[in-house]
């Protein structure tokens, strides 16, 4: 049994820190059953009151995705597909006040949930925050109250990058005490 | 629906260079200090994609747009690596100038 687990533990480190940020893509396209894997995986992070404020938009028209690009300084390469992953504010409101801070960590989890599971297809993923939201909104035909937050590109990596340093637990951990 | 001349204009990368720039400067606006930096550089590396496509460019110039795009990425992990590598594009496009110089004066 302690071994089991151990093993599952090992296996879902080795996802966690298997994943990198791409940023250079093969030009081949993804299978619709990866994308829809990716997607699931996405719909299935926890969030605040189980309230679930996500929307995603997934995009694979290469017209379309250049299009975003045009708006997107901190989107490199030329992912297949990209999810925008956006922020239902109708319903985020139902949090009160925490709404919007919550809101932001649900959606975040969200997308942590979508990148692993890429991971684990062999898909390359990269979270891009540097995008003009009011552009992509409008592009996407996104209505008034669905916020984009985060763009998260897809392909298969051209090469993967070496992992940047972390800071170490003994760094970050504070056990009882700060 | 797009005319031609639209299409071609929206996908021509002096446009893209374009939208580039002007996303960046609202952007840059809400970043890290330093992505100020990111963008001009990575505007300068797509700038010498465009002036390849015109015939402007010379090795020396390619190799610089090779590193880059190679070393930008510094900037999220290495700031001092970053600035280092900035020095280092600085220093090479001086190079650049006074090699370009100097075959004007030997001919």
């Amino acid at each position: 049994m302690e071994s089991r687990l151990l093993d599952k533990a090992k296996t879902m480190l080795e996802v966690i820190k298997g994943r990198r940020s791409i940023r250079d893509f093969c030009d081949k396209e993804l299978p619709d059953e990866h994308l829809r894997l990716v997607l699931e995986a996405g719909i299935w992070a926890p969030s605040g009151s189980n309230l679930q404020p996500w929307e995603f938009v997934l995009v694979k028209d290469r017209d379309l995705l250049e299009k975003v690009k045009l708006f997107s300084p901190g989107l490199f390469g030329r992912p297949a597909a990209i999810i925008v992953v956006c922020i239902n504010r109708k319903i985020a409101e139902k949090a009160g006040k925490m709404g919007e801070f919550m809101s932001l960590m649900d959606v975040s989890m969200a997308a942590e949930n979508m990148m692993l599971m890429a991971y684990a297809l062999d898909i390359g993923s990269c979270p891009v925050a540097s995008f003009n939201k009011m552009a992509v909104k409008e592009l996407l035909d996104l209505p008034a109250h669905v916020e984009p937050a985060l763009i998260i590109t897809l392909g298969y990596p051209k090469e993967i990058p070496k992992p940047p340093r972390r800071r170490p637990l003994e760094e970050v951990v504070h056990v009882d005490r700060f | 629906m797009l005319t031609d001349f639209n299409r071609k204009l929206i996908e021509s990368p002096q446009f893209k260079l374009l939208s580039f720039l002007v996303s960046s400067a609202r952007g840059c606006v809400d970043e890290p200090a330093l992505y100020g930096s990111l963008r001009l550089i990575d505007a300068a590396a797509r700038l010498i994609d465009i002036m390849q496509e015109e015939g402007l460019v010379n090795d020396d110039l390619i190799r610089l747009r090779e590193l880059i795009k190679e070393k930008m990425d510094l900037v999220m992990y290495d700031e001092a690596g970053f600035v280092e590598f900035l020095d280092y594009v600085s220093q090479e496009l001086v190079k650049i100038v006074k090699k370009a110089t100097q075959s004007e004066t030997d001919r």
